[in-house]
């Protein structure tokens, strides 16, 4: 079997599995939506406030904080049903395991976005970004991307210890500050004044760049995060 | 030669590199003549606290590389110190830091790339720390510190850089500095680094002691 459709299969897997019972993605829906209305009532300081150069900021936590859960969930099903020691029995490459798992992630947080980014423009952005959809999705793939490799990698790892759930934020979330900055600051920019891509050029390559380096280590590193 | 640089050694050698570098900061080099003043003279300290945890940081990520290539765990013991000793030189790096920002700035933080990259540097590190401590299996303990020890280093030039997105420039940049100037904060930052250097080795020689201690009891059966 090649290391192509080893990534499929597992990957495959991932999703039926999630699509099946829906678990994950019902509760980080709920859970975005619902820090949403937090957010509005947290950041509304007096009547009419505009919470324009808030967005950035609130949409990233939301996002970030939902992934969190959905990757604690999706890696301690893996662990208590056995999963994974079934996957590690195959013969598969440790770094295909790696890449299936994070797409896998990717595409739940791509899911999850598509419900959140269309109510959250309803709920806080008061100009029309439609203009400016394309840095904006540039921004939310590259970040996404980021996310998904580093959660990946280190959700394999707090699986494994005593802390499990309580590590991951630890050990994430300290790391994932330079991407924030990056995508909050660019995500502000686009939905307060959208003055395309030149405006978001150098936060962009940022994101480009924290990509590019964490998905080398995490894939130099995970053989020996997920074990024998 | 090993006695030399044995750590005793090199704590007297700090010693004296760093009192001989703040008598030569406070009365050899002249009184900064930009609008510093006085305050720069924490300089000769800050700036090489800051460096010395660079470097501390730096020695965990290579013995984190050479701990996964070999699995021998004398290179986690000695990751494991210099993480320890970076975060102590990160503390005072914010300290001195935050005291040189009241008196430049006038207030005691300020959002500046520089600090707020130690600042998170220091969550980092103090991650690697409770990682190692829920963890009970000591090959996978040191594995799982190697590899985060590696994603952290690489981790704070990024924040450096994305910090600077962020405005502010209050934080002064060093730029060539005057003959005296350069010969105080040479020996200061000689003596830190030794002192770094000390410490990692008295340290990293106490784990090797208690590793020795604990398979003498295996042996003997306790």
């Amino acid at each position: 079997m090649s290391g192509w459709t080893q990534f499929k299969a597992i990957l495959r897997k991932d999703l039926i599995r999630e699509l099946r019972t829906r678990d994950m993605l019902v509760s980080m829906i709920l859970f975005v939506l619902l820090a949403m209305i937090i957010f509005h009532y947290a950041f509304t300081v007096k009547e009419g406030a505009d919470l324009t150069y808030f967005t950035g900021g609130m949409l990233w936590v939301t996002f970030i904080f939902a992934m969190l859960l959905g990757l604690n969930r999706s890696f301690a099903q893996e662990k208590d049903e056995h999963c994974l020691d079934g996957l590690l029995l195959c013969p598969v490459d440790r770094v295909t395991i790696f890449f299936a798992k994070t797409v896998g992630n990717l595409v739940f947080l791509l899911i999850i976005q598509a419900v959140a980014v269309p109510v959250f423009a309803l709920f806080f952005v008061q100009r029309s970004f439609l203009g400016d959809l394309l840095p904006f999705l540039a921004v939310l793939l590259l970040a996404d991307i980021g996310i998904c490799s580093l959660g990946t990698l280190l959700a394999t790892i707090s699986m494994n210890t005593r802390s499990r759930d309580l590590l991951l934020p630890i050990l994430l979330l300290p790391l994932l500050v330079p991407l924030l900055i990056a995508a909050t600051g660019a995500t502000t920019l686009v939905f307060a004044e959208g003055i395309g891509f030149g405006s978001v050029v150098a936060r962009l390559l940022v994101l480009l760049g924290f990509d590019a380096i964490f998905l080398v280590a995490a894939w130099g590193t995970y053989d020996f995060a997920i074990g024998e | 030669m090993k006695k030399l640089l044995s750590a005793p050694v090199l704590f007297a050698a700090a010693g004296i590199l760093l009192v001989v570098g703040v008598v030569l900061a406070f009365w050899y080099s002249p009184i900064d003549a930009s609008s510093m003043g006085f305050s720069q003279k924490i300089f000769y300290y800050h700036v090489p606290i800051a460096a010395a945890a660079l470097v501390a940081y730096g020695v965990a990520f290579v013995a984190a590389i050479l701990y996964l290539r070999s699995q021998d765990l004398k290179w986690d013991r000695l990751g494991y110190v210099s993480v320890r000793i970076g975060l102590l030189f990160s503390i005072l790096v914010m300290a001195t830091g935050m005291i040189w920002g009241k008196a430049s700035w006038g207030v005691w933080w300020a959002w500046e790339p520089r600090l707020t990259t130690y600042l998170l540097a220091c969550f980092l590190y103090a991650a690697y720390w409770v990682l190692r401590s829920v963890v009970d299996e000591e090959q996978r303990r040191a594995t799982y510190a190697a590899v985060f020890a590696i994603i952290a280093f690489i981790d704070v030039p990024i924040t450096y850089f994305a910090t600077r997105l962020m405005p502010s420039g209050l934080h002064p940049v060093l730029s060539g500095l005057a003959g005296s100037m350069a010969v105080s904060f040479g020996i200061c930052m000689l003596g830190m680094l030794t002192l770094m250097t000390a410490l990692i080795k008295r340290d990293y020689e106490i784990e090797l002691i208690k590793d020795r201690v604990t398979d003498l009891k295996t042996s003997l059966g306790g």
